[in-house]
C-alpha cells in the first residue's frame, strides 16, 4: 500500500504541469493474493503487487488517454505527455463537458487489517481444511481462495482528489464426487467474516445430495434459482441491458421502457454503491459520487447507469458508473441489488409442486438476441429434481435458453435470503441476489452428465 | 534487464529449491475506437514487471510485481519461495517437470510495418471511412470500429539456464453494423465479430483486410436480416463458414484438450473436460476426415511464438488424427502424465500472470471440397456465418452457438436468408457428422484475441486455421 498522501501529492503535482485544457488521473493499485486448489491440493499459489495510472486529457474536447504502471515522477509525467499527444490528433467529442467537478462523498470504511495482512500461508490452511473435509468423504475438493488490498485515487484539474483504500476476499469451493458435485461460495470486505468451513459443508452436502443424478428431458420447468444462479443472469445483463448505450441505442429490453410494466411487481433491481451491505464504493472511476440507480423498480422499467461521457451524449445526468479510462466498454453498474421478498427460501422450496432447483449456471450467453434479453447457459454444480417442495434428486445438468423478460414476469417468489456473489470486480462491487421461484423456464438442452 | 534478471535466477539457485523461472515482460497497447462517428476511445498503455515461478519440494509458487530494482527483485524471489513452501500444507504428488533443452535464443515476430510508428491519423481517417460507409445504409444506426496493436518483449531465463528474448509485434482491426428497427436489432461483422481479426504482423495486416471494402456488404447484410425470416427449428445438414469454424474448434477440441483442466485444474473456474487421459488413443473425436493440430510455428498466426512462458520451443503436433484423439495441449508438469514431450502451450497474458496452459493456433487441416462444389452438393441444408453467442458445458461437450446470419441452401443453391440463427449439438456426435471440408483454398487462420482462462482470469492471444466445413442432420435453432 502507497498511501492517498503520495499517491494524491504526486498525480496533483503532474497534473499541475500538464499543457492540456483539463487532465484527470486514475490511480488503481492491487497487493492480491490467491491460492487455488484442485484434487483437494494447491496447485496454484501466487501473489502480486501492480499499479497503474492512468492520465485522460482533453484539448478542445479532444480526449486522450495513455497509462503506465511505473509509479514514478518521470514516467508519470511521459504518461501524461503521451495522452496529449494522443489528444492533439484525435477528433473532437463534441458533446464532451469537462471531467467531474469536487462533490461531497459519503465517507465509509473498506478496508480492513485483517483481510490484507492475510499471508498464503494462512490461506493454504484454511484450504486444507476445507481438503480434509471432501476427503473425510472420500470427495475431492477444488476452487479458490483470493484477498486484496487495493488503492483506487482519482485526481483531476478541477480538484477533485479522492482516494479509496479497499479489501476483499472471495473464496469458491466445489466439492466433487464421481458422479456430481456442489458449489458454494463467499465474499466479503473481511477475512474474519467468511465461514471457511460453513461453506465447505454447503458443497458438500449439495455434492452428496446430487450423487446418481437422473436424466430429465429438456422443457419448460418451474425453476427455484439460488442466489448464485441469479447473480449469474445479470451479470449478463448488467453489460447488454443496464448501461447507457445499449439502453439508448433500443438494443436494451429496457429501451423505451421506463414505467411500463417489464416483471412482477415484487421485483426491484437497482445499483447502489453506497449500501455498505454490498461491496460498497463510494466513487466511481471519473471521481463522481455513486447514486442509486433503478432498472426496474416494483415491476417497472427505469434507466440506466451513466458516466459524464455518456450523460453528456444522451443529455442527462452523471449517475456515478465510469469506468477507468481507456475501457472501451462505457459506464458499468458494479454495485447490483435485487430487492429481496419477503419470503423466506425453505417456504418457497415447499410451493414447488414440481420442478428444478439450480445452484448456478455455467458459460451463460446473453448476446442471441439483446432486446429480448434472450440468454442461454447450462446448469453446474447442484442441479436437483423437486417435488412437492423436496429434493427428491439430483439431475443431469441441462441447458436453458430463456428471455429474461419472459422469466420476471414469470416470477412467483422471491426469498427474503440475499448472498453477496463475486463478479471479477469485486474489489469494487458484487450482485447481491436473492433467490427466486421462476415458473415455465425454458431447459433447451442437456449434456451427459 | 537480462542481467537482472540471470542475478536473480542465480540468487534463488542458492535456494535449494527444485527450479525457477523469472520473465521479465514489456509491454505496449494502442486501442482506437470509433462508433457512430465519434473517436470514442483512443488510449495508450504501457506496462512491464517480472514475475518469478518457484517449484520448491514439489510445490509451486509465483510472485510477480511491477518494482524491478535489485532489491525489489531479491523481495519477489523470497516471497515466491515463501509461497511454495505455504503450498506444501496440503501436498499430494510432488510436482516435476519433464526435461527440454535450456534453449539461449532470441525470437522476433515477423512484422514489416510497425504499427506504432504509422501515423494516428491514418488510422483514424481509416476507421472513420468505414464508419460513414456503414451509415449510408439507413436503418444501420450503430456502428463501431476499432484497431488493436500489441507490442510485447520478453525476456525469459530459467535455473536450467535458459534464456530467451522474444519480440511480438500484433494487430487487429474489425468492426461491426448494427440495424434497429421496431424492438428488434440485428449486427454483421467485418472481417469477424468481437474486434475483428488478429495476427502476429504490423500494419501491413490491416491494410490487406479492406475494411472499407466490405463496409457495403456489411450494413446492407445487417438490415436485410431485420426482414429476414427466423431461422427454423429443425435438423438440418449445416455447412459452417471459417470465421464460425474457428470459434467452434475453439471451444469443442482447443479448450477440451488442454491438459491442466482435463486433470482437473481448471475446476473452480471454466471446469474440465470429457477428453480424461484414458481416452487418449481410443476416442473417436470426428470422422476419418478431422484433423486438428497445434501449431505455434506458423508465421504471422496469432497463436504462434518462439518459445512458451517456460521455454519450451513452438511446435506443431497432432491432437485429432484421421477422427482420432492423439494428443494433448501439455505443460512440462503435465507432459509427464501422459509420456509425451510437452508441446510448448505454457503461456502468461503478461509479467503479472503464471503460465497455464494454452491454445496456440490450433488448426481444421483443410480438406479436398470446394465450398461452390459443396453447396451445390448439399440438398437441403443452411450455410451459418459469423459467430454471434457462444456457450458450452463445463466438460465441453453439450455447446451452443448463435450465429450473425444464415441462409437457406435448397437443391445446392443459397437461397432464403435467415436471422438469429443458433445451431447446437454434442461435441463428439457433432465432429462425427462432418462430412466435407473445404480445400486448402478456403482456409484461413483467424485471431482472437480475447480467449479467457484461470484465475485471476488471463486472456491469451489464440488463433484458428479453418475453412468451411459441412456437418450432417445438426439441430438447428432453439424450441422455446
Amino acid at each position: 500500500m502507497i498511501g492517498r498522501d503520495k499517491i494524491v501529492g504526486l498525480l496533483k503535482e503532474v497534473i499541475s504541469k500538464s499543457r492540456a485544457d483539463s487532465t484527470e488521473a486514475v490511480f488503481t493499485g492491487t497487493d492480491y493474493g490467491l491460492t487455488r486448489y484442485a484434487n483437494s491440493y494447491i496447485h496454484q499459489n501466487v501473489a502480486d503487487q501492480n499499479s497503474n495510472v492512468a492520465f485522460k486529457v482533453a484539448i478542445d474536447k479532444k480526449i486522450g488517454v495513455a497509462a503506465t504502471n511505473i509509479f514514478e515522477k518521470e514516467a508519470l509525467a511521459r504518461a501524461c505527455n503521451d495522452a496529449i499527444e494522443i489528444a492533439e490528433r484525435a477528433l473532437p467529442l463534441p458533446y464532451f463537458k469537462g471531467f467531474a467537478r469536487s462533490a461531497k462523498y459519503k465517507r465509509f470504511n473498506t478496508y480492513f487489517d485483517i483481510t490484507a495482512d492475510v499471508t498464503p500461508a494462512r490461506r493454504a490452511g484454511a484450504v486444507k481444511r476445507i481438503c480434509t473435509k471432501a476427503e473425510r468423504k472420500g470427495l475431492i475438493a477444488s476452487g479458490a481462495l483470493s484477498t486484496s488490498a487495493s488503492e483506487i485515487a482519482v485526481v483531476n484539474s478541477n480538484g477533485v482528489a479522492v482516494y479509496q483504500p479497499n479489501t476483499s476476499c472471495s473464496i469458491n469451493i466445489i466439492i466433487s464426487s464421481e458422479d456430481s458435485s456442489g458449489y458454494a461460495q463467499g465474499l466479503h470486505r473481511r477475512f474474519d467474516k467468511i465461514d471457511f468451513s460453513a461453506l465447505a459443508d454447503k458443497a458438500l452436502g449439495k455434492c452428496l445430495a446430487a450423487r446418481n443424478p437422473i436424466e430429465l428431458e429438456p422443457g419448460k420447468y418451474d425453476v427455484v434459482l439460488e442466489p448464485v444462479a441469479v447473480a449469474n443472469l445479470l451479470e449478463w445483463l448488467t453489460f447488454i441491458a443496464f448501461t447507457a448505450d445499449p439502453y439508448h441505442e433500443k438494443t436494451s429490453f429496457l429501451s423505451g421502457k421506463r414505467g411500463k410494466r417489464v416483471g412482477v411487481s415484487g421485483l426491484s433491481i437497482y445499483d447502489d454503491g453506497l449500501d455498505t451491505r454490498g461491496i460498497a464504493f463510494p466513487f466511481d472511476f471519473e471521481g463522481v459520487p455513486k447514486k442509486r440507480v433503478f432498472f426496474i423498480r416494483n415491476g417497472l422499467g427505469g434507466g440506466p447507469v451513466h458516466s459524464l461521457l455518456t450523460a453528456a451524449k444522451y443529455k442527462t445526468k452523471t449517475t456515478g458508473h465510469g469506468t477507468p479510462p481507456g475501457w472501451s466498454g462505457g459506464p458499468v453498474p458494479l454495485n447490483v441489488h435485487v430487492a429481496p421478498g419477503k419470503v423466506p427460501l425453505a417456504r418457497m422450496m415447499s410451493s414447488v409442486r414440481r420442478g428444478i432447483l439450480v445452484t448456478r449456471f455455467h458459460y451463460i450467453n446473453g448476446f442471441l438476441d439483446t432486446p429480448k434479453a434472450l440468454l442461454t447457459g447450462m446448469t453446474r454444480d447442484g442441479t436437483f429434481l423437486v417435488e412437492n417442495g423436496k429434493v427428491i434428486s439430483g439431475v443431469k445438468n441441462l441447458r436453458f435458453t430463456e428471455s429474461m423478460v419472459r422469466a420476471f414476469g414469470n416470477i412467483q417468489g422471491i426469498s427474503k435470503e440475499t448472498d453477496l456473489v463475486d463478479t471479477w470486480w469485486s474489489d469494487v462491487g458484487c450482485i447481491s441476489a436473492p433467490a427466486m421461484l421462476i415458473k415455465d423456464f425454458n431447459f433447451s438442452g442437456k449434456t451427459e452428465f | 534487464m537480462r542481467d537482472q534478471l540471470r542475478e536473480i535466477i542465480e540468487y534463488i539457485k542458492r535456494k535449494e529449491i527444485d527450479y525457477a523461472d523469472g520473465r521479465y515482460v514489456e509491454s505496449k497497447t494502442e486501442s482506437i475506437t470509433i462508433k457512430d462517428g465519434r473517436l470514442e476511445n483512443l488510449a495508450r498503455n504501457e506496462g512491464r514487471g517480472v514475475g518469478i515461478r518457484v517449484l520448491h519440494n514439489g510445490c509451486w509458487g509465483f510472485a510477480s510485481g511491477s518494482l524491478i530494482g535489485s532489491r525489489d527483485l531479491k523481495r519477489l524471489a523470497d516471497k515466491a519461495i515463501g509461497i511454495a513452501r505455504a503450498s506444501a500444507v496440503t501436498r499430494k504428488a510432488p510436482a516435476t517437470l519433464a526435461p527440454v533443452e535450456p534453449f539461449q535464443d532470441a525470437y522476433f515476430s515477423p512484422a514489416e510495418i510497425n504499427p506504432f510508428t504509422v501515423p494516428l491519423d491514418e488510422k483514424i481517417d481509416l476507421l472513420m471511412r468505414v464508419d460513414q460507409a456503414l451509415h449510408r445504409q439507413p436503418k444501420v444506426k450503430v456502428t463501431e470500429s476499432s484497431m488493436d496493436f500489441y507490442r510485447t518483449e520478453k525476456i525469459f531465463c530459467s535455473t536450467e539456464d535458459a534464456l530467451i528474448e522474444q519480440t511480438i509485434i500484433e494487430s487487429g482491426a474489425g468492426y461491426e453494423a448494427t440495424a434497429v428497427e421496431n424492438g428488434e436489432a440485428q449486427k454483421r461483422s467485418y472481417p469477424n465479430s468481437h474486434r475483428g481479426d488478429f495476427r502476429c504482423a504490423g500494419y501491413e495486416f490491416i491494410k490487406w483486410l479492406d475494411l472499407p471494402g466490405n463496409a457495403e456488404r456489411v450494413a446492407d447484410e445487417a438490415a436485410a436480416l431485420l426482414s429476414a425470416p427466423p431461422c427454423p427449428v429443425t435438423k438440418a445438414d449445416v455447412v459452417i463458414t471459417g470465421d464460425q469454424m474457428a470459434l467452434q474448434v475453439h471451444e469443442s477440441c482447443g479448450h477440451p484438450v488442454e491438459l491442466d483442466r482435463v486433470l482437473g485444474t481448471e475446476i473452480s473456474l471454466a471446469g474440465g473436460s470429457f477428453m480424461t487421459t484414458d481416452k487418449l488413443g481410443n476416442l473417436k473425436y470426428g470422422s476419418n476426415i478431422v484433423n486438428i493440430v497445434q501449431d505455434a510455428t506458423i508465421p504471422y498466426a496469432l497463436g504462434s511464438f518462439g518459445y512458451d512462458d517456460e521455454g519450451v520451443k513452438a511446435s506443431r503436433t497432432d491432437i485429432i488424427r484421421n477422427g482420432l484423439f492423439v494428443g494433448y495441449l501439455t505443460s512440462r508438469e503435465t507432459a509427464k502424465i501422459v509420456n509425451a514431450p510437452p508441446n510448448g502451450a505454457m503461456r502468461a497474458d503478461g509479467w503479472h500472470s503464471i503460465p497455464l496452459i494454452r491454445m496456440t493456433n490450433i488448426n481444421l487441416e483443410p480438406g479436398n471440397a470446394g465450398l461452390d462444389d459443396l453447396i451445390a452438393d448439399t440438398k437441403d441444408g443452411i450455410l451459418l456465418s459469423t459467430n454471434k453467442s457462444w456457450s458450452i458445458d463445463d466438460k465441453r461437450l453439450n455447446f451452443q452457438f448463435g450465429v450473425e446470419i444464415a441462409w437457406q441452401i435448397k437443391d445446392g443453391k443459397i437461397t432464403t436468408m435467415y436471422k438469429n440463427p443458433v445451431y447446437t449439438g454434442i461435441t463428439p456426435e457433432f465432429w462425427n457428422s462432418c462430412d466435407a471440408i473445404c480445400s486448402r483454398d478456403h482456409w484461413r487462420i483467424w485471431g482472437l484475441p480475447s480467449c479467457g482462462k484461470g484465475e485471476p482470469m488471463q486472456s491469451a492471444h489464440v488463433a484458428h486455421g479453418t475453412s468451411p466445413a459441412r456437418f450432417r442432420d445438426i439441430q438447428v435453432g432453439v424450441s422455446r
